[in-house]
């Protein structure tokens, strides 16, 4: 059966990646085992590992996905397939924020089964957890989404060092937040209303640069 | 009426430094034509319309029967595309490519792939990156021919190999057009290749197609002839010669209609005519861009 263009591009593109996405999971195992040793160091190390891992797995799959179908002009054979420039971008879109899930779920997943699985420690960390998970995935919708739009390198690059600059205030702030830090410390999960707002605000804004991307893909005339 | 795989009219695409002028194209089914102009000319703007890759401002296209740009995807189902500037995936294998294109077309001939592997001395297992420019322009064919399109779209495929490599892609398209319902656009500034190759020739320049016909009528209405002229002895203007350039006694007068009569309107002016010469497609380019450019130079002073 033939697929259609989408899911070959996608796969395809999955199938380019194996590799790095491989590597991103192994590392980020790698990173919860190192907490695992136990201690302040193995953890401070352990968890900036992890961040480390999504982040930069964020950093480099647009490029690699998406600026360098341009920038390696293999953009020209891809859009001499029967595909419009609107399928081109849902292709893009779903192949680079799906290779992106696959281990950012992974790792979120192992990090809870982790916090989880010690009983006796402060659970309420986890929704203090999935708000800094959050961000390096808003930082690379960001950097996915400028990518698509801009088709330039150095816009790439500069929504990447902003966003790598925004993940450290946003993180102190964050600790900052009088009710946040104390129910960090509680034994039970704390669902307050300053972590959905920070947890919606998140998510509010990926689903707006997506949909953002997908807009000003609409209006493009020239695509090559 | 002619089927037409490709109908430009009026079409037009305005830059900020260059623009497509008015472009009226047509390739009839079944025909190979070859268009070319000097770098900048307008080629790739005009395939990238064509494909429906960049919008034109004004005018209407249609290939397959299909208008462009807005029905794309259902003419790129027959159109084979290929351009100089197109690349393949580095890190994967010329097979990692074919089994990409045969998951899409459900008419990728796969006897026909393993043929032109043979034929282009390619492995299926090697990585792109390990190919040669011309082992890389042979392996995009290959992907493009074996889907089996009813139309080639070739934008300098030819440019950067060496003769050998060149001889082997212009029979494989000579081979292609077997098929009577195949049809191709050949764009290139080499001359060579698309006298090689095409029924029919465009001449692009300066975002304007500047002229378009069959080849034979091309070769045969071009002359170039070499007269002496005596001194006092002017030399008329006559209607199908477009240009003469006199160094002395003798001037070399280029005819765009020749007919005989031309000939003999020199004789009876006094000069001598010495030779009349056919022109290669290329010494016609030539002329015609200068012809051209002088003409429009002059409307615009």
């Amino acid at each position: 059966m033939k697929r259609s263009v989408v899911q070959a591009m996608i796969l395809s593109d999955w199938q380019r990646h194996r590799t790095l996405l491989l590597l991103s999971i192994v590392s980020g195992v790698l990173a919860l085992a190192l907490i695992q040793v136990g201690g302040e160091i193995p953890f401070i190390l352990g968890a900036t590992l992890f961040f480390t891992v999504m982040i930069v797995f964020g950093c480099m799959l647009p490029p690699s996905n998406i600026i360098n179908e341009r920038k390696k002009q293999t953009l020209p054979f891809l859009m001499s397939l029967p595909i419009s420039a609107m399928q081109f971008t849902t292709a893009k879109i779903v192949s680079t924020v799906g290779l992106f899930l696959v281990p950012w779920l992974a790792l979120v997943i192992a990090a809870m089964a982790f916090i989880v699985g010690h009983r006796g420690g402060p659970q309420g960390i986890i929704p203090v957890v999935l708000i800094l998970a959050a961000a390096p995935f808003v930082g690379f919708c960001v950097i996915a989404g400028v990518s698509l739009v801009s088709e330039s390198e150095g816009a790439m690059i500069a929504a990447t060092i902003a966003t790598n600059t925004s993940y450290g205030f946003s993180w102190y702030l964050l600790v900052r937040n009088p009710v946040i830090r104390a129910d960090m410390q509680s034994r039970e999960i704390v669902w307050s209303r300053e972590v959905l707002t920070v947890l919606s605000a998140e998510f509010a804004v990926i689903v707006l640069i997506l949909g953002l991307t997908f807009f000003l893909q609409s209006r493009k005339r020239d695509f090559l | 009426m002619t089927d037409l795989a490709i109908k430009f009219e009026s079409v037009g695409k305005k830059y900020r430094y260059f623009t497509l002028e008015d472009i009226h194209l047509q390739v009839p089914a079944g025909q190979i034509m070859g268009l070319i102009g000097p770098n900048g000319a307008g080629k790739s703007t005009t395939i990238r319309i064509l494909m429906g890759l960049i919008h034109q401002d004004h005018g209407d296209v249609r290939v397959l029967g299909h208008r462009m740009p807005v029905e794309q995807v259902a003419a790129k189902w027959d159109i084979g595309f290929a351009s100089e500037d197109m690349r393949l995936y580095e890190a994967m294998t010329l097979d990692w490519h074919m089994r990409f294109i045969r998951s899409i077309y459900p008419q990728w001939d796969a006897a026909y792939a393993q043929l032109l592997l043979k034929r282009f001395g390619l492995r299926a297992e090697q990585k792109i990156k390990g190919l040669s420019h011309g082992q890389r322009v042979k392996a995009t064919l290959l992907l493009v021919l074996a889907r089996r399109p009813r139309l080639l779209v070739l934008d300098e495929p030819t440019t950067g190999l060496d003769p050998v490599a060149r001889h082997e892609i212009l029979r494989e398209l000579t081979a292609v057009m077997n098929d009577e319902g195949r049809s191709i656009l050949f764009s290139s500034h080499n001359t060579q290749d698309v006298e090689q190759i095409s029924d029919q020739i465009t001449f692009i320049d300066r975002g304007r197609v500047i002229d378009s016909m069959d080849k034979e009528a091309y070769l045969d209405r071009w002359r170039r002839l070499r007269l002496e002229a005596p001194s006092g002895i002017a030399l008329p203007a006559l209607p199908g010669v477009i240009n003469i350039r006199q160094t002395g006694r003798l001037a070399v007068a280029t005819s765009n209609a020749f007919v005989p009569g031309i000939a003999s309107a020199y004789e009876n002016s006094g000069a001598r005519v010495q030779t009349i010469e056919n022109m290669t497609l290329e010494e016609i380019f030539v002329a015609k861009v200068e012809h051209s450019r002088e003409e429009h130079e002059e409307v615009g002073a």
